[in-house]
């Protein structure tokens, strides 16, 4: 077999429909087997580890089983489907542009002799033919126009004719996603997480591939949290959430807004969108009870974490340390987590004379600083904490891709399934015993059932137009039809 | 002469036999139904008085529909599409009061989704009855009906504001483009079955449908729930109102002994017939087809029995759970699901019963075969752009809301698994020129996958992962 023959099979196998609908089986069975073995894009690893042995798991990933949609072979398929949707288009394209192009207006004894649907009604005189039958198919919408050719002459009538370009539509839309998707967004694209608390800025989002490993990706700005806050409903379920966020760029703000869920930020291609929000262990104020061991009223004092206040008798408070987690050695106070469990906080009591005394209260531990040399006994009575947003951050701009596909299909489809290109021809033709006929044939390249109804009706409209000549050419007629239809 | 009148004695006593199971069916859901409904306050045209009333219409119309499938009196269809009609009227009212108390579409959680699929299927119905003249689709459509209202009764319904990731105009959007396609798919299945009946394939053929439906149906809920014998249910705390939870997003199990075994053997006697019909197409042996037949009543008694000790024993009655001490009671409310797939097989059975006494009369109130043919491919052309805009709509709203168009999630996937039967559905037809049979068999192909993006996704997916644990 020489090259040109290799060549020819293969063609001959992309452009089958065949085959493109053998690839599309194939995606789909390996899609439903994705959804029934758990994934590790979407699935937390622990719960991969609860549901697989480590056996399993090791045979499940290196099938590439954990990670169908994007294992090698699964994108093979893609992109062979892809192929053969290319191929089909180059193969039929040709033909589809003749008939859009340049269609065949004049129907010949040949082209007679292919059409599913056809009628000779005899006639009497050639024009007055012509005139009735283009009343006849302009009152059902046609617009005949007449043509001339080789000598002989006809009508050609027909409607939707851009119905034939729509699969063409269909199948590029279906390209345009498949691009967005898997080409531009497989390499370009990415998605990742970032936790901002408030008043802080973050420039470097963690990304999670799709084997369940962790890489970081430094973003060209940065964001800063302004604010965050969470509102519920009276029976406590969550309302809303939402981020104040500010956009830096080379040290200057460039954009700001506030987001939610649903109402996601985007910056030059960049989305950031509200995904979880939660209080970290640092707090924005503490207020203290503070009760004067001389017996006086107690007074409560709101300090900023790092800032200070001033108490009745002139003396300043600040707040030297928080600690959210402490546990004591050798004497010192260190912190082990930074979920506020087990706070501790480290005071500063300065007097007029500027010295200043260091107290220690342990919240679980009594909560005071009784027994320790003060005027004052102090306890904390609350904490405003800092809310953390958690924030997703992707860049697909793989989506415009989708959008076009997605657009196209939607125009495309329903003129792919509802239009269909109706052609009508009529020609006066001769029998050899120099009888007339009006004889009219038509085709439609979809739902051709419904265009045989139709034809039906133009069928017997013309009949009744032409009714006076009809009649004597009945018998003649059917006889024509039956050999018409042999 | 003789063996006429043995026919038609057999199936007299086949439809008296119907009307028992049936008025057992019947009984039993009604029990349910009553067990489960909550008090009926708020105005007399409100939301939970309309509901019931569309569902007591329901009822009435059903019984009509299949009745007119069992005679073959051309009255009865009249009075099931009006009390259809005024059901549906009712319906609408439901619908319309709920919107306006909770100032949105109902399309939230799944009783409201479910509110909406029947006033779909209801409206479908009647225009199928009024602009195609197909008068029996009723009796397939409207049962139903009936089980996604009894369903709902089950399901919680209090108006509750919407969390945040469902505040998106694209909710509305996308669930409508689902439930109209999705019950335009519903229509064109039924309308596929039609077709293969009137196509005159063999009352065998539809006996193993039917028997494999039913396989799937205790399958499922076999591999999700079987514990060693015992049927695992959701427990349910009945002062508290709620569902018991292990935590968040995982409801205790509890056991009812010995249940399992009993569903295990009404998946067998599902079964059966089913390997008869396969042994007997093998052999070439008519006598096995017999015996698959009485197998089917069989396994119709089993489900029936099962049904009604199941809802018995849910009800009464404290277990053990393998995952938490104690003991803990259970409610039909806890396992709508459960109950709605044991309903569900009860009611093909019937619907194959149906088919094998009164083929005849059946075959004379349908449209002719073409037309069946036709209308189904009319009507899955009318569900396909909008399973499409319904799959786009989503992607966009995912974009809004998390972070990416696609992310492969299952529902995702079946919704294209869905999108690609349909796909080649139309492609064959189209550009193939596929009818009849085998475009029959394709149209119901694509309803199987729209049921299972619909229930089994939701419900046997997450719970494969889960039990894959223990």
């Amino acid at each position: 077999m020489g090259l040109e023959a290799s060549w020819n099979k293969l063609y001959r196998t992309l452009t089958s429909v065949r085959t493109g609908i053998f690839f599309i089986i194939v995606v789909g069975i390996f899609s439903a087997l994705g959804t029934v073995i758990l994934q590790r894009p979407t699935s937390e690893p622990e719960a991969m580890q609860r549901a697989y042995s480590p056996e399993t798991l090791l045979w499940l990933d290196r099938l590439g089983l954990t990670d169908i949609f994007h294992a090698w072979w699964f994108v093979a398929v893609v992109s062979m489907f892809c192929i053969c949707l290319v191929f089909v288009t180059m193969d039929r394209w040709p033909n589809t542009r003749k008939i859009y192009a340049t269609p065949v207006r004049f129907a010949g004894p040949s082209f007679r002799a292919c059409l599913p649907q056809s009628v000779q009604i005899a006639v009497a005189d050639e024009a007055g033919a012509y005139s009735t039958a283009e009343r006849v198919l302009s009152s059902f919408g046609f617009k005949p126009e007449r043509v001339t050719e080789e000598g002989a002459t006809g009508l050609y009538a027909e409607k939707q004719r851009f119905s034939v370009l729509a699969v063409y539509l269909v199948h590029l839309s279906l390209l345009f996603i498949f691009a967005g998707y898997y080409i531009v967004d497989g390499i370009v694209g990415y998605r990742g997480n970032v936790m901002v608390p408030e008043g802080q800025a973050r420039g470097q989002i963690t990304l999670r591939d799709n084997r369940g490993g962790e890489s970081k990706k430094t973003l060209p700005f940065l964001i800063r949290c302004d604010g965050a806050g969470e509102e519920t409903y009276a029976d406590g379920r969550p309302k809303k959430w939402w981020s104040k966020l500010a956009l830096i760029e080379n040290g200057k703000e460039v954009a700001s807004k506030t987001i939610a869920v649903n109402d996601p930020f985007v910056y030059k291609g960049i989305r950031i969108y509200q995904a979880s929000m939660g209080q970290t262990g640092t707090p924005k104020t503490l207020t203290f009870t503070a009760t004067p061991k001389n017996g006086g009223a107690p007074e409560i004092i709101r300090i900023p974490l790092n800032g200070q206040a001033t108490l009745a008798d002139g003396e300043s408070l600040s707040v030297l340390r928080w600690v959210p987690d402490f546990y004591i050695q050798d004497n010192e106070v260190y912190n082990k987590s930074n979920f506020p469990d087990n706070p501790a906080v480290e005071l500063g009591l300065t007097n007029a004379r500027g010295e200043t005394k260091k107290l220690w209260i342990f919240y679980l531990q009594g909560n005071t600083t009784r027994g320790q040399d003060a005027p004052y006994e102090f306890a904390i009575r609350g904490a405003q904490m800092t809310q953390f947003t958690g924030l997703q951050i992707s860049h697909h701009p793989g989506q415009y891709g989708v959008w076009v596909g997605v657009v196209l299909m939607a125009f495309g489809l329903p003129i792919a399934f509802y239009a269909q290109h109706q052609r009508i021809w009529t020609t006066i033709v001769g029998d050899d015993r120099g009888g007339k006929f009006l004889w009219m044939g038509g085709i439609a390249n979809k739902n051709r059932d419904r265009f045989q109804n139709k034809f039906e009706q133009i069928k017997t409209a013309l009949q009744k137009e032409l009714g006076a000549n009809a009649a004597d050419g009945n018998a003649r007629k059917r006889e024509e039809k039956t050999l018409t239809k042999a | 002469m003789s063996e006429a009148q043995v026919e038609r004695q057999r199936a007299a006593s086949g439809a008296t036999l119907l009307v028992l199971v049936g008025l057992g069916i019947a009984f039993a859901l009604l029990v349910a139904f009553l067990a489960a409904a909550k008090t009926h306050s708020g105005p007399i045209f409100g939301e939970a008085n309309m509901l019931y009333t569309a569902l007591v219409l329901y009822v009435g119309a059903s019984t009509l529909y299949v009745g007119y499938g069992v005679t073959g009196i051309e009255r009865q269809v009249n009075s099931a599409s009006l009390l259809t009609a005024i059901g549906f009227v009712a319906n609408t009212a439901a619908v319309a009061h709920r919107w306006s108390i909770a100032g949105r579409p109902p399309f939230s959680n799944m009783y409201e989704m479910l509110l909406s699929f029947v006033w779909t299927l209801a409206l479908m119905t009647l225009i199928a009855e009024r602009q195609y003249k197909v008068k029996i689709i009723g009796s397939i459509t409207m049962p139903i009906t009936v089980i996604s209202v009894i369903l709902m009764q089950l399901l919680p319904s209090d108006v509750r504001p919407l969390v945040p990731a469902l505040q998106s105009t694209w909710l509305q959007v996308h669930v409508t483009l689902a439930m109209l396609s999705y019950a335009a798919c519903a229509l064109s299945f039924a309308l596929a079955i039609m077709f293969l009946i009137k196509d005159n394939m063999k009352t065998e053929s539809f006996q193993a449908l039917t028997s494999a439906g039913m396989v799937a149906v205790y399958a499922a809920v076999l591999l999700t729930r079987f514990r060693a014998g015992a049927l695992a249910v959701t427990a349910y705390d009945l002062e508290g109102k709620s569902e018991v939870m292990i935590s968040r997003g995982r409801p205790l199990f509890i056991q009812i002994p010995d249940l399992g075994w009993l569903y295990l053997l009404v998946l067998l006697s599902a079964l059966a017939p089913l390997v008869l019909y396969i042994a007997g197409q093998v052999k070439k042996n008519q006598l096995l087809f017999d015996y698959a037949s009485k197998g089917m009543f069989v396994t119709l008694m089993l489900q029936a029995a099962g049904l009604a000790i199941f809802m018995a024993r849910v009800r009464t009655g404290h277990y053990g759970s393998a995952e938490a001490n104690g003991l803990y009671t259970s409610a039909l409310t806890a396992n709508p699901f459960l109950l709605a797939a044991m309903v569900g097989g009860i009611i093909i059975g019937l619907l194959y019963m149906l088919l094998l006494w009164r083929r005849e009369e059946l075959n004379r109130m349908m449209p002719s075969a073409a037309d069946l043919d036709r209308i189904t491919y009319k009507i899955i052309c009318f569900a396909f752009p909008l399973l499409t805009l319904m799959i786009a709509s989503g992607a966009y709203w995912a974009n809004q809301s998390w972070g990416t168009y696609w992310s492969w999630d299952p529902k995702e996937t079946w919704a294209a698994i869905t999108w690609l039967v349909y796909a080649g559905y139309l492609h064959m037809r189209i550009t193939r020129g596929w009818r009849g049979r085998r475009a029959a068999w394709f149209a119901i192909l694509g309803f199987c996958v729209v049921i299972f993006t619909f229930f089994g996704v939701t419900y046997l997916l997450p719970g494969l992962h889960a039990y894959a644990a223990g």
